[in-house]
């Protein structure tokens, strides 16, 4: 049996990020709705300013419509003091109660996580 | 002047990204492209140079790649909605234009349906016209079908209605499954190209 491993280097670590990233990513977009209506640049700047998530640009359109289609938001397009028409998100009710169900569930898997990762703080490097 | 020259940079883009859209409906199609049009706006923040609207352009990616996420993220929700015999090929409809690997799924499953179809039309008209529908062979071929004057004694006889009818019920559902297998495989293959 191999013994001698090398530990993973850091593109597997940074690897490993991305698609943890990308599992959470539906949460964290509709986390954002959660106050109320949004349109697509500004849930860009809260996923990146709040969870500093950056999230590729050209992906966020194609995600919205998805949860549009799946029922979970809703989108509606406002004339804007910008000059030009913007097109505002926000939660369905369906939404709302995914969305809380969601945040309930990673909740308490990163609470499991943290408990199980205590003995390692002030070991990490 | 500027600003007519950065709007013809935008406009330019957004005819690309349009062309690459294959398979969208029009109000599809006119609502990807207000909402990238949009995008790029708000981004530049009323300072619109062609300087601005490339630096907003290039982070949303080619034209090629926007077009391609739009369209299958499009069937994928589609396929996660309706998960029966037309929204799975709606799906495959609206792949073929976007890539070698879906025109190809689009003419494997016309081959498979156009078989399904074929068999259970056989199967279903073998009653009608019991001396004219069925199996002939003929030397070095066979014939399944109608023939109008056939020269050798038919093969299967009635057999051939429950046969015929297991064989679209197999061509049907293999078609089918082989498609549902394929545009999941696609559009985790897209996810994964735009790190979605």
């Amino acid at each position: 049996m191999d013994t001698n491993r090398s530990p993973p280097s850091e593109d597997e670590v940074a690897k490993w990020e991305t698609q943890l990233r990308k599992g959470g990513l539906g949460l964290a977009v509709l986390a954002t709705l959660w106050n109320g209506r949004l349109y697509g640049l500004e849930i860009l700047r809260r996923l990146d300013s709040e969870a500093g998530l950056s999230v590729p640009e050209g992906t966020i359109y194609p995600l919205l419509n998805r949860l549009k289609t799946e029922g979970l938001v809703a989108s509606e397009w406002v004339e804007a003091a910008a000059g030009h028409p913007r097109k505002y998100y926000s939660l369905t009710d369906v939404g709302r109660a995914r969305v809380r169900d969601m945040a309930a569930s990673w909740t308490s898997f990163a609470a499991g996580l943290e408990r199980l990762l205590a003995p390692l703080k002030g070991d990490a490097r | 002047m500027t600003r007519d020259a950065a709007m013809a940079h935008l406009e330019t883009y957004l005819a690309q990204v349009r062309r690459n859209l294959k398979g969208l409906s029009e109000a599809e199609v006119r609502e990807v492209l207000l909402e990238l049009r949009a995008h790029v706006l708000d981004k530049v923040e009323g300072n619109l140079t062609p300087n601005t609207v490339e630096t907003a352009l290039t982070a949303l990616g080619s034209p090629r790649d926007v077009a391609r996420a739009n369209v299958t993220e499009r069937v994928a929700a589609v396929m996660e909605t309706q998960r029966g015999f037309f929204g799975v090929f709606a799906a495959v409809v609206r792949l073929a234009g976007l890539s070698i690997g879906g025109f190809i799924l689009f003419m494997i499953s016309l081959v498979g349906y156009g078989m399904a179809a074929g068999f259970l039309f056989v199967a279903v008209w073998k009653p009608f016209d019991p001396q004219h529908v069925g199996m002939w062979m003929s030397p070095g071929s066979y014939t399944l079908g109608t023939l109008d004057h056939p020269h050798s004694p038919e093969m299967l006889g009635w057999w051939i209605i429950p046969l015929g009818l297991l064989a679209s019920l197999l061509f049907g559902y293999l078609t089918f499954a082989l498609d549902r297998f394929c545009i999941r495989a696609m559009v985790r293959s897209s996810r994964r190209g735009r790190g979605a």
